[in-house]
């Protein structure tokens, strides 16, 4: 749904062409037909790029990280690393393109997408592009169609796509299947040790950010954090940042950087990207059965005859999509 | 799936209409992108473009309306946009029927219910999708 429509091959030639506005009608059209959008993107190139997930509490100043980094990187911190060889010589400003997740509401289906006002200052950036979308029920805080937005940026030539998630509590961890790079952000009040303790979200960064680190208080989180590391077998890099003012953000960006140069060389990039396709189709699948659901009448069968027509249903419709 | 746009462009920071309307927009189930306060004509047009939203709603409340109105309005189009534009804010009525002329599909005043706000809205998208 939008005011001008672009055709298919329009879209695909200003997409190739850079044309934002066809970007914008691509991203449209991955939220309201998304097995549409597959097809489309099926017939673009797609740039490697970082993908680097954002997720952490309400209010931990995800949105305001995201604005620093883009300010940063506006001053050309950075490096434009698209493989080994590019590392240390690449000088141009990067592309980045940012997905924005707010929720939407489970009564109405109407959500108040309101995390672009912390980067708005970036709203007029020629190699930024970022764009909201509303969780519409899927679990995991992202949305539906996030797979297909994330290609659409990829095709768009994007060096990183910025994923910033719902804010989440402590099982949604679903940003760890799209994302290249996880960057859980934590602020100063997060709680007490048995927090950090907790499976779940803790347990998915490739990075943690305490942000808010003038707040004295972001030290004891510091050595709480480090104290949970010594326990663990996985050994993550940890960003004081404070958002507002741009404290730690070059740090961070340099992290994010060598992150990238790391797990490009030593083959976890490759994995994750295979491991991506796989839940790119699980989500697919998914819709398809949901659509099913909500279609299915249950006129008092039993639980085993339900899930026989539901599976028999999914397969005809696959043989009859050709997919 | 209805997606609106509500922005608040020049200097005044009175944003308690625009919120309010934001939240009636998404009580009625639209997704509703609210940009915050002393945007420039520049950026809603960009932004508006960039979400490919389905219509745009302008809170003003300095009276600087004819000047920053008209300049959306020209962004928009230069950057191929027709998406529909409705005002809100403390317009003067004879402004307001120059606004509409202008191409400004609704210019709603202090006391207008949500409720009608919501569902002229919603027919404002229909209509330009038809």
């Amino acid at each position: 749904m939008s005011n001008t429509q672009m055709r298919e091959d329009e879209i695909l030639e200003g997409i190739r062409a850079h044309d934002r506005r066809a970007l914008a009608k691509m991203l449209s059209i991955c939220e309201n037909d998304p097995n549409l959008a597959n097809v489309i993107l099926d017939k673009l190139e797609k740039k490697r790029s970082h993908v680097i997930g954002i997720t952490g509490s309400p209010g931990v100043g995800k949105s305001t990280l995201i604005n620093a980094i883009l300010d940063k990187m506006n001053q050309g911190v950075g490096e434009n690393v698209n493989s080994i060889k590019d590392m240390g010589t690449a000088t141009n400003k990067k592309k980045i393109g940012v997905i924005v997740v707010d929720p939407s509401s489970p009564f109405t289906g109407g959500a108040l997408l309101g995390d672009r006002v912390r980067m708005q200052s970036h709203a007029t950036e020629e190699n930024f592009f970022i764009r909201s979308f509303a969780n519409r029920g899927a679990l995991g805080g992202l949305s539906p169609s996030i797979y297909e937005a994330c290609d659409a940026f990829e095709a768009f030539g994007m060096d990183n796509v910025i994923i910033e998630t719902v804010g989440v509590g402590q099982s949604e961890v679903e940003i760890t299947n799209i994302a290249d790079t996880v960057v859980v952000v934590l602020s100063p009040d997060n709680g007490d040790e048995v927090q950090m303790l907790k499976a779940g979200l803790m347990e998915i960064a490739d990075l943690f950010v305490i942000n808010k680190a003038d707040n004295p208080r972001s030290q004891i989180l510091l050595s709480r954090l480090r104290k949970m590391m010594i326990t663990g077998d996985k050994d993550v890099v940890i960003c004081l940042t404070n958002a507002v003012t741009g404290e730690g953000v070059e740090k961070l960006i340099k992290e994010l950087d060598d992150r990238f140069f790391q797990i490009l060389s030593n083959g976890v990039f490759s994995l994750k990207r295979k491991k991506r396709l796989l839940h790119h189709a699980q989500s697919i699948v998914r819709r398809e059965l949901d659509e099913l659901i909500q279609k299915f009448e249950n006129d008092g069968t039993e639980l085993k005859e339900i899930k026989k027509r539901l599976l028999e249903e999914l397969c005809r419709k696959a043989h009859k999509n050709g997919s | 799936m209805v997606k609106v746009m509500i922005a608040k462009p020049g200097l005044d920071g009175h944003d308690r209409g625009a919120k309010v309307v934001a939240r009636a927009l998404r009580d009625a189930g639209m997704e509703v992108i609210y940009t915050g306060i002393r945007q420039t004509p520049e950026q809603i047009a960009q932004t508006a473009v960039d979400e490919d939203v389905d219509v745009l709603g302008i809170s003003i409340l300095s009276g600087a309306h004819m000047k920053l109105v008209p300049k959306i309005l020209k962004l928009l189009k230069d950057k191929g946009s027709d998406v529909p534009v409705f005002v809100g804010g403390i317009i003067p009525r004879e402004d307001a029927e120059k606004l509409k002329e202008m191409g400004v599909i609704e210019v709603y005043g202090p006391g207008t219910p949500t409720l009608e706000i919501a569902e002229q809205v919603k027919s404002f998208v229909e209509h330009s999708n038809a």
